[in-house]
């Protein structure tokens, strides 16, 4: 497909031609929109379909809002902890909630909120298994039947046959994902997947079978068991320091998301191939206590190395990524087992919770600590105990916060923080970290510079300001310091990491965005130096946005966003993007969709720009744009009829300055990208 | 102190010539705000912007203790007075900093006065002096301007100009007064709410942005933080005020020279 304006004019209006059939209701805005603005504090190409499944499965089985609790609130994410807690007071205070319209009389509810929070809740629907038969259930209980598949059209060399080394499998990925949803209380979920370049059939390495396979039972509210977890699960307690398992989010345009918001044990449903258990787990509800007990067995991929003096293998690196496609990636497949087992008590009252976490991890070989220097206080061990301490508490208009967590025989990590309307129009959120360089989990996920939270001190000051419905400025800053060394940083070093956001809603359909956000870090100088010494890395990040609709059925959105940055006293790097959107969301039709076309410019890899783009149902990507060229996607959905819809997603990414793209095996000769992702889903 | 802070600090003294430049210390309540104090009214506003000082009803003197990055000869005593005079405010000040060896002071004289309810404004005069042992000492004659305007209800804008004819020591020494320009906003958000910021460049510096808040808890208690963009630092702080007497505590914190103590006792007659 060549790219010039004539040729994408065709294109939008093959797309909106057959505009107007008959039909019901289609994709969904709202959950697009939470996503991306969640996804904002993810640079990563997340795995969102928790999130997404989520969202969905309450938007079916709306929660009650008469009936709810401080947990399930929380899983609406987009609720932030002095929301919740004035939904809660207000409910508790002028009794159940009558009127949709009452929630407009809470503090810290716009109209935004509101409206996403109608959409998922209701203040009347039956809960729980209150008719609970095996008749209702066959009846009520929801099949989703879910398969997509996806390539990248062009030959990489992994899949060359005229190669000597190429990958295992095919080019294609397939996911097969089936669901079993009763009301909110009963979850059957099972995942099949193989990534590109991966086999089927694994033949070679324990476990034989599909590469990836996860499923989950969950159940809930069965008497004193709230919550009763079989198979793949996660657990999130706390600030994520010592216990925290599957999605999590930092610092970001949403200054509330720092304060993390746990959800004890929840299904595990994604296909990230790593950071979750398997086993089984229930919490359970004495009065005011809850208790949390687990365990679980699962086998983890790990590179290991010889070691010399102990005769033995030892774990080198775990690995995160699950792709299972050449002869090592193969050989280091479920290489390692790892055992988990432990518990959380944590006790409820009012607006107080206390926790306490305690568990051990075991593998089955030792970790090696690496020959660096900055990897001095690795963990080298078999066998690890966490423990933590954790808080939660309101008072008046102030949320506080925080947990202390202890590796038992190594470091300790702690943080505390406060959030609080001062006045109605601004909000405040402080919160101080201080984690030790020896401090070891491997469920960490606490608020951290760093990719995990270990080595570093900080401090975190972030204010809201919403004067009235129209508009909103979002600040903070961010001081850290990494006590220790750290990969390409050779010396303790120290940095900030400024941000500002002005939003201008007009009204409910137009929207313009602003923000501008520095960081300044250490690194290694460049070049030769016998000793390293320190330079900054300060980078700048602008952009621009605007949002609007020119009917119910079209809205669009562009985007401008620039990324400066400067190593020392070296010259500026730019990177550059600009977008255009269009979705197409009928109110009553079978087709909708959306397209967009991107520039982009950048000079190289540290300056490239993440774009959250649309795609086929649960499945999510946010690339990274590096080089310079040209990015077109779009991605289509049909309602076939009632139960069965169909999802087409095309991208094609184009480059002016290459002449081959990506490298080693992943290589395509050629200046362009594209790919293509069918999805069908059925539901019965 | 580490070694390594050590040598941090010896290369910032050297680098940003942080201990010869005149050091202003606009007291706690100022700085736990982030020295974001340019639309704000305080006592130790004659310090910073003699505007400020405009609205006062009683007589009142503050004393204030500044430590920096806990070296113990980096400290600077001030004390600043203030009387409102028929129409006029007059406002005294005096700040010394160093020790024996080496001595800044500063000595103040404010004029301010407020035109409308809405408009501030304000002159100073200040008279400084530098001592090195052995090598001499030196004197000079600065002034300021400052203003302060109510723009909309609640919301206060604030310029202040300090040495604008660029006096300086003389030619023996290469001692700057520093030259600058402030100006910035404040708005209560509610009678327990202030919000403040502030944009400052002197003359030979980069431009530095500044935010800080202050929350009156209770009557007795405020809180107050806020951040400085360069150098980037953080500040928190609180006030006590008991009846006529208040007494106020700061912290900034600097990432590389570390933690600057600060605090100040005052009195309203």
């Amino acid at each position: 497909m060549n790219f010039n304006r004539k040729s994408f004019l065709v294109f939008i209006s093959i797309i909106l031609i057959p505009l107007n059939v008959v039909a019901q209701q289609t994709e969904d805005p709202i959950i697009a929109n939470i996503l991306e603005s969640l996804s904002e504090t993810q640079t990563e190409d997340f795995d969102y379909t928790e999130l997404a499944e989520r969202l969905n499965r309450f938007k079916k089985n709306k929660i009650n809002l008469n009936r709810t609790s401080r947990n399930q609130l929380q899983e609406l994410y987009f609720l932030n902890p002095l929301q919740i807690n004035a939904l809660l007071d207000h409910i508790a205070t002028n009794g159940k909630l009558i009127n949709d319209l009452e929630l407009q009389s809470i503090d810290g509810f716009d109209l935004e909120t509101i409206k996403n929070i109608l959409y998922f809740t209701t203040i009347n629907s039956p809960t729980g298994f209150e008719n609970f038969t095996l008749k209702n259930f066959i009846k009520n209980g929801e099949n989703d039947i879910l398969i997509r598949s996806g390539k990248y059209l062009e030959l990489q060399k992994g899949y060359d046959n005229n190669e000597n080394n190429t990958y295992a499998g095919t080019q294609e990925r397939v996911l097969i994902r089936y669901r079993l949803n009763y009301q909110n209380n009963i979850q059957l979920a099972l995942n099949l997947e193989k990534d590109a370049g991966e086999k089927y059939w694994n033949t070679t390495n324990n476990p034989k079978g599909i590469d990836f396979l996860s499923a989950s039972l969950f159940i809930k509210d069965v008497k004193k068991f709230k919550k009763i977890a079989i198979g793949n699960y996660a657990l999130q307690f706390g600030q994520g320091l010592s216990l925290w398992s599957g999605l999590g989010f930092g610092k970001g345009a949403d200054i509330f998301s720092i304060a993390k918001q746990d959800l004890g044990l929840i299904p595990y449903s994604s296909i990230n191939e790593f950071s979750y258990f398997r086993g089984i787990s229930s919490q359970i509800k004495f009065g005011r206590f809850d208790f949390t007990p687990f365990i679980s067995s699962i086998k983890l991929d790990a590179g290991t190395s010889f070691n010399s003096e102990t005769n033995l293998d030892e774990i080198s690196s775990l690995q995160q990524s699950g792709l299972h496609r050449t002869e090592s990636e193969i050989n280091n497949r479920s290489k390692i087992n790892q055992q988990v087992f432990g518990g959380n008590f944590q006790y409820n009252f009012r607006k107080l919770s206390i926790g306490i976490t305690a568990y051990q991890s075991s593998y089955n070989r030792e970790f090696s600590v690496g020959n660096s220097l900055y990897n001095k206080f690795n963990f080298a061990d078999k066998e690890l105990k966490n423990i933590s301490l954790y808080y939660r508490y309101t008072y008046l208009n102030t949320y506080f916060f925080g947990e202390f967590a202890q590796s038992i025989s190594y470091g300790y990590a702690y943080t505390n923080g406060i959030m609080s309307s001062l006045s109605p129009a601004v909000s405040l959120v402080l919160l101080h970290r201080n984690y030790q360089t020896n401090y070891h989990s491997f469920f960490n996920q606490g608020l951290s510079e760093n990719t995990n939270a270990t080595n570093e001190k900080g401090f975190y000051s972030g204010i809201q300001i919403k004067p009235n419905r129209k508009f909103e400025l979002n600040f903070y800053a961010d001081a850290f310091k990494f006590p220790w060394l750290k990969f390409g940083v050779d010396a303790p070093s120290s940095g900030y990491d400024l941000f500002g956001q002005f939003t201008f809603s007009q009204n409910k359909t137009s929207k313009y965005i602003l923000r501008y956000q520095f960081e300044k870090k250490q690194q290694n100088s460049i070049g030769f130096n016998t000793i390293p010494i320190l330079i900054d890395v300060k980078k700048s990040k602008y952009r621009a946005e605007i949002q609007y609709q020119i009917n119910q059925k079209i809205s669009l959105k562009n985007r401008v966003e620039m990324v400066q940055l400067q190593e020392g006293n070296t010259a500026f790097r730019f990177g550059f993007l600009a977008y255009q959107d269009i979705n197409y969301h009928p109110l009553s039709s079978k087709l909708s969709g959306n397209i967009r076309l991107a520039l982009f410019e950048t000079t190289d890899f540290d300056t490239r720009i993440y774009a959250y783009e649309n795609d086929v149902l649960y499945g999510y990507s946010i690339p990274g744009f590096q080089n310079e060229g040209v990015r077109f996607y779009t991605n289509l959905r049909y309602n076939i009829k009632r139960g069965i819809d169909l999802w087409l997603k095309y991208a094609i990414t184009k480059y002016n300055n290459l002449d081959v793209i990506g490298s080693g095996l992943e290589e395509i000769d050629g200046n362009q990208r594209s790919e293509l992702k069918l999805q069908v889903r059925l539901q019965f | 102190m580490n070694p390594m802070k050590k040598i941090y600090l010896l290369f910032a003294c050297i680098i940003f010539n942080l201990c010869v430049e005149a050091q202003s210390n606009y007291g706690p309540t100022i700085s736990a705000m982030g020295n974001a104090g340019v639309a704000l009214q305080d006592i130790w506003s004659a310090q910073k912007n003699q505007a400020g000082i405009a609205t006062l009803k009683n007589p009142k003197i503050a004393f204030a203790y500044n430590n920096e990055y806990g070296i113990s000869n980096f400290n600077t005593k001030s004390v600043v007075f203030a009387f409102p005079l028929k129409n006029y405010v007059l406002g005294a000040g005096f700040q010394t900093y160093g020790v024996e060896n080496y001595n800044e002071t500063k000595s103040s004289l404010s004029l301010a006065k407020a035109i409308s309810p809405k408009l501030l404004l304000a002159f100073g005069l200040n008279y400084h002096q530098l001592q090195i042992e052995n090598y001499g000492s030196a004197k000079s004659l600065t002034f300021d301007v400052g203003l302060q305007y109510e723009i909309f209800n609640k919301l206060w804008l604030g310029t202040h100009i300090s040495n604008p004819n660029q006096s300086n020591y003389g030619d023996d020494t290469e001692q700057n007064i520093s030259t600058n320009i402030q100006f910035g906003a404040s708005y209560y958000f509610s009678n327990q709410l202030l919000i403040s910021s502030e944009i400052e460049k002197a003359i030979a510096n980069e431009v530095d942005i500044k935010f800080g808040i202050s929350y009156q808890l209770a009557k007795l208690i405020a809180l107050r933080c806020g951040t400085s963009v360069n150098p980037f630092k953080q500040y928190v702080g609180f006030g006590l005020n008991y009846e006529k007497l208040n007494v106020d505590i700061a912290v900034s914190s600097h990432q590389i020279l570390g933690i600057s103590p600060q605090i100040s006792i005052g009195y309203e007659f």
